[in-house]
């Protein structure tokens, strides 16, 4: 046999393989769904099913092969029983085909559906009482259950500051209104411009906006989100890593299609630790 | 000699009888009645006998004692068959019916138990099981899909309905328990439109 005879046979025999590993776990996934009660059990042809396994079976080598063959006659075989179940209980006064009972639920009233449902209810009788567990579960729970004047206390220490309006002056205080605003905002700008043609590779988001002082970091960050929403600059997210590259061409409009991305600024405790 | 025994005898049933009550009327775990084991274990071996007894007074308040073997595969057809080695439960339930006026008293809606009747007859059709989402959308068309969704909820916390891993859902141990499966399906038979 030449070498092409043999490779044309090899490679019709990985294709022989594949296409029955294909048919079993085709099979595999019908019964499955059989089980789950997706289909009716004589939905699968088991002769077939039986028929492909027989078909497929001298052409398995691996271990893997021969498992997914018994998983195959495992699943057929639940099969078998779900059919069986089925004739029996078609035999049972309990059959009604799901359709006819599904159409009579739709177009009964919800009254008369109480009424057959009532007629056929028969419920249990019980007698509620404290038990041993309940005693101590309700005695733990009183044990720690505050008085109702310090529970109220602390819902009012929880209680923050009413929102109020700021005007200008205020604005003004606190460096986020007029002309020192925007001297700060292309300050930064300009900033970003220099240390991005410095290193000709984007910024790293957290090296650019951290400073020292918490409050420096929250400033910088707040100018930054502006400098991206009015398209001066555009930030970048690859998994955690964030980066920034300022745009040459600023638009002075927020871009379309752009989505709120809200950066939380992790608090720095006393101690320095974040 | 014969009347001093038979009133022993009266009073030994009297003793039986009253601890078999509170078995089956005093709940003491997450299920009410009493498993069969209990029974034998604190009324003795004769407690098939005392049962009998119990049922007889009892029926004359419209109680009866019935005997449930847990069907942990939810399968309606295998009903009959003995399950010598499963758990079977004793409970007391109503012998007769209620009205849809009572039903409103213990706490019951009207659209709740039509969806609850609903739902086991589309489940008993399937024999006792079908995936939640078919469920669903039979209640959801005359209850809309939210309250369906919150009905199965309600039914599955309460016994009548259980779920499995794969989204299946089945006959619960209080249907199994206290709805005659035969009368419902053959009541939504006869039902004329």
């Amino acid at each position: 046999m030449t070498e092409t005879a043999k490779a044309e046979k090899s490679k019709s025999g990985r294709k022989l393989l594949a296409a029955g590993r294909r048919e079993l776990r085709e099979i595999i996934e019908t019964c499955d769904a059989i089980e789950e009660r997706k289909f009716n059990p004589f939905f699968l042809d088991v002769n077939l099913g039986v028929e492909t396994l027989r078909e497929y079976f001298p052409h398995w080598q691996g271990f893997q092969d021969h498992c997914l063959d018994a998983h195959a006659i495992n699943r057929l075989s639940e099969v078998v029983r779900l059919q069986n179940t089925q004739l029996k209980f078609q035999s049972t006064a309990l059959y009604a085909e799901p359709e006819f009972i599904s159409k009579k639920i739709e177009r009964m009233s919800e009254k008369r559906l109480a009424e057959v449902f009532l007629q056929s209810w028969h419920p249990v009788t019980e007698l509620e009482q404290l038990t041993q567990e309940t005693v101590s579960a309700s005695l733990d729970y009183w044990n720690f259950l505050l008085p109702i004047q310090e529970r109220w206390k602390r819902r009012e220490y929880e209680r923050g500051k009413a929102p109020s309006s700021a005007d200008n002056s205020v604005l003004d205080g606190l460096g986020i209104h007029g002309k020192e605003f925007a001297e700060q905002m292309n300050g930064l700008c300009n900033e970003m411009k220099q240390a991005y043609e410095m290193e000709q590779k984007p910024i790293e988001y957290w090296s650019f906006v951290r400073r020292a002082n918490h409050q420096d970091t929250v400033q910088r960050a707040y100018f930054v989100s502006f400098l991206v929403t009015y398209g001066y600059a555009k930030l970048h997210t690859e998994g955690e890593l964030m980066t920034l590259v300022p745009n040459d061409q600023p638009t002075n409009k927020t871009p379309q299609g752009g989505i709120s991305f809200p950066i939380p600024i992790p608090i720095p405790k006393e101690n320095g630790t974040q | 000699m014969t009347q001093v025994e038979s009133e022993e005898t009266k009073s030994f049933y009297a003793d039986k009888l009253k601890r078999a009550t509170h078995l089956l009327l005093f709940r003491r775990g997450k299920m009410p009645g009493a498993k069969e084991w209990e029974l034998k274990e604190k009324v003795g071996k004769n407690y098939k006998q005392v049962l009998d007894q119990l049922n007889q007074m009892l029926g004359e308040l419209d109680l009866e004692i019935k005997k449930v073997t847990d069907a942990p595969t939810g399968d309606v057809v295998e009903e009959g068959r003995a399950r010598e080695e499963e758990e079977t439960r004793y409970y007391v339930t109503l012998k007769g019916t209620l009205g849809l006026k009572e039903a409103k008293m213990i706490g019951w809606r009207i659209d709740n138990l039509a969806a609850l009747g609903g739902a086991v007859a589309y489940l008993i059709s399937k024999q006792g099981k079908a995936p939640r989402e078919d469920v669903e959308k039979v209640l959801a068309y005359k209850f809309g899909r939210w309250k369906a969704a919150t009905l199965v909820d309600i039914f599955m916390r309460t016994g009548y309905l259980e779920e499995d891993d794969a989204g299946v859902m089945s006959i619960g141990w209080r249907t199994n328990s206290e709805v005659d499966l035969r009368a419902l399906m053959t009541k939504m038979a006869e039902t004329k439109l």
